[in-house]
């Protein structure tokens, strides 16, 4: 009994390595999904080695050789990208940035497709009244203004990572609901679960093991976009100036950039935290569209 | 059909009541005296407690909520905390601030999103099909606020061809209504705000046509039209058509979306709209504004739904009986 079970377990674990294979050749097949993915896989190398990358504390007022502050220094040896209206280096916050903007990213994209895909499979399949449930509190997700929520919601809890991340998640799981819901109604009617649920198999294992891999793909898809809307959103806040202030962020540097006047001419400070973020979202869209392209056989005739 | 309308208006009417209740505790919960905000510390706490009767925070939570919701159903949003006038005065200027650059920004996103969708949709060759793939999904990864800077960076600091932000120069005042929105003045203050968001909005509508053409094109149909003799342009309009419901169907959830959004587009432009007037409630605790505009945001997203859903049942029968 138990060796069927590890059987079982290890068949679990080759059925997902074989589709995150399946995933990376699909994107790897499609030249804008390569170009995707080599950027993300820049991003996760600069996120691990920053200590390393980095090249000054990033909190640290720099001052000039005559001993002033080195308030709005242009690009230059001893500081590749400039310095900050505070004297700060601006490549150091840059490099040191990404890590906290790669886990904004990746844990919205988890919660997103986790909660999402959970509501969107329950409500599909079993409808009635907890489709209806759910389906009214997806709408009342719709509903809410979503930025001046998330200002209440910050000023309530205070502005730190989790609350955002927390609190985004909480909102935007509505879209992949909706879409993980329609696709189960017609998975739901399909003759082997039909056959599945005739031969006895419980609602968990009818939902889990045979319903559940036709969604996963949708899923996926809103995972990417989950983390896309994660990390613009968490900048949007941190730029209006409800994220924390002791934590660096793209979003941040702007907003100070902004407030301090500085965008008059300070473009090493202004151009580059947001070439990063357009670099990095686009990279997710670029995934995403490789996806439905190469997932969905009647585009990819064109 | 009267049973689907009826059994959808309550539905809507009911979301709202949560909404609104939802708000009403949110704000209440919400640590922090408004009183503080207002008046100065020295004040005694006597005529600190007066004011905050004036304001009925001092009757129970559940009366305050009664009032409210008997306050609302009259259209009366109370009076503003921090400005010590009636909410709706004040709400309804911003709302008609932040419409002044939200409509005509999302008509110009629609029809240059349109025309490109139907560009990057119907004509082939590699080069062209690459730019359709790469132009929507760079302007989609663009954060709008970033956006905003760099065209005020460009056109504003660089090349001081547009204002550096606000609605209008100081010292400009309109003799009536008309005047304030048809100005040059305006005009000049509203091109790079405006400009901001219709780029920031350009990539959905274009991306619904081109898809939507990609996949008409080369259907049995287009090609009797072309048989006929029809030229390429008409063949174009009626593969085109079908893909017009999905673009206002965008249009109209996209609205309601922008309407809460453009808080950041208004915070880089000065503008002094809804979005602007929400932050300042929430952080000087002003909840009667802050509620109202929450309130307002919702009623214009379930409205616009609704009316959508409505159209539907009225175009396709099998949503009704569904």
């Amino acid at each position: 009994m138990s060796a069927l079970h590890a059987e079982r377990g290890s068949g679990a674990v080759a059925e997902l390595v074989y589709r995150a294979r399946a995933v990376l050749a699909l994107f790897w097949s499609d030249g804008y999904g390569r170009f995707g993915l080599c950027v993300l896989c820049v991003f996760a190398a600069v996120a691990v080695l920053c200590p390393w990358i980095a090249t000054h504390d990033p909190w640290v007022n720099n001052t000039r050789p005559d001993g002033t502050l080195a308030r709005l220094n242009g690009p230059s040896a001893a500081h590749l990208l400039g310095t900050t209206y505070y004297g700060q280096d601006v490549f150091s916050q840059l490099v040191l940035a990404t890590p906290q903007t790669l886990l904004v990213g990746v844990v919205t994209a988890i919660l997103v497709g986790f909660i999402g895909t959970n509501v969107g499979l329950i409500s599909g399949y079993f409808g009635g009244v907890v489709d209806d449930v759910l389906m009214r509190i997806t709408d009342f997700f719709y509903a809410i203004p979503f930025l001046p929520f998330m200002m209440v919601v910050v000023s309530f809890f205070g502005t730190s990572v989790a609350v955002v991340v927390g609190s985004m998640s909480l909102v935007f799981w509505r879209t992949a609901a909706r879409v993980v819901r329609s696709q189960v109604l017609t998975v739901k009617q399909r003759p082997y679960v039909l056959a599945a649920r005739a031969s006895g198999a419980g609602h968990a294992r009818i939902i889990y093991r045979h319903i559940l891999p036709n969604v996963l793909p949708l899923s996926f898809l809103y995972l990417l976009f989950g983390a896309a809307w994660g990390v613009l959103t968490e900048s949007s806040l941190s730029f209006i100036g409800l994220g924390d202030p002791n934590r660096l962020s793209w979003g941040l540097m702007l907003n100070q950039a902004f407030a301090t006047g500085s965008i008059r001419y300070a473009w090493w400070w202004v151009v580059p935290p947001g070439a990063a973020l357009t670099v990095f979202m686009v990279s997710l869209y670029l995934l995403g569209r490789a996806f439905e392209e190469q997932s969905s056989p009647r585009l990819r005739q064109q | 059909m009267r049973r689907y309308v009826v059994q959808r208006l309550l539905q809507n009417v009911f979301l709202l009541w949560v909404l609104i209740t939802f708000m009403f505790v949110l704000f209440r919960l919400l640590p922090g005296d408004p009183v503080s905000i207002v008046v100065s510390a020295e004040l005694p706490e006597q005529a600190r407690a007066a004011l905050r009767k004036s304001w009925g925070l001092d009757r129970p939570l559940g009366e305050q909520y009664v009032a409210y919701l008997g306050n609302l159903v009259q259209g009366n949003f109370g009076l503003s905390f921090q400005h010590q006038k009636p909410v709706w005065g004040i709400l309804s200027e911003k709302l008609v601030n932040t419409l002044v650059l939200m409509i005509p920004a999302t008509l110009l996103a629609v029809v240059v999103g349109v025309a490109g969708g139907m560009y990057f949709g119907w004509k082939r060759g590699s080069r062209v099909e690459r730019l359709g793939v790469l132009l929507p999904a760079v302007i989609r990864g663009i954060p709008s606020f970033w956006l905003g800077i760099l065209l005020l960076m460009l056109f504003s600091y660089g090349l001081d061809w547009f204002p550096i932000g606000g609605m209008r120069s100081i010292g400009v005042e309109a003799r009536s209504p008309w005047q304030l929105y048809l100005s040059m003045d305006f005009l000049w203050h509203l091109t790079l705000p405006l400009l901001c968001m219709a780029i920031t909005s350009l990539p959905e509508p274009l991306l619904i046509m081109r898809s939507s053409l990609l996949e008409t094109r080369g259907e049995d149909y287009l090609e009797l039209i072309e048989a006929k003799g029809a030229s390429e342009a008409r063949v174009l309009f009626h593969a085109a058509r079908g893909s017009l419901l999905p673009v206002m169907t965008w249009v109209v959830h996209m609205f309601g979306y922008a309407m809460a959004s453009t808080v950041v587009i208004e915070m880089v432009f000065a503008w002094p709209g809804l979005g602007r007037e929400i932050i300042t409630a929430v952080g000087t605790f002003d909840y009667p504004m802050a509620q109202a505009a929450f309130f307002l945001i919702s009623l214009v997203i379930i409205t616009l739904n609704l009316l959508l859903d409505l159209c539907y049942g009225l175009l396709d029968p099998r949503v009704v009986i569904a």
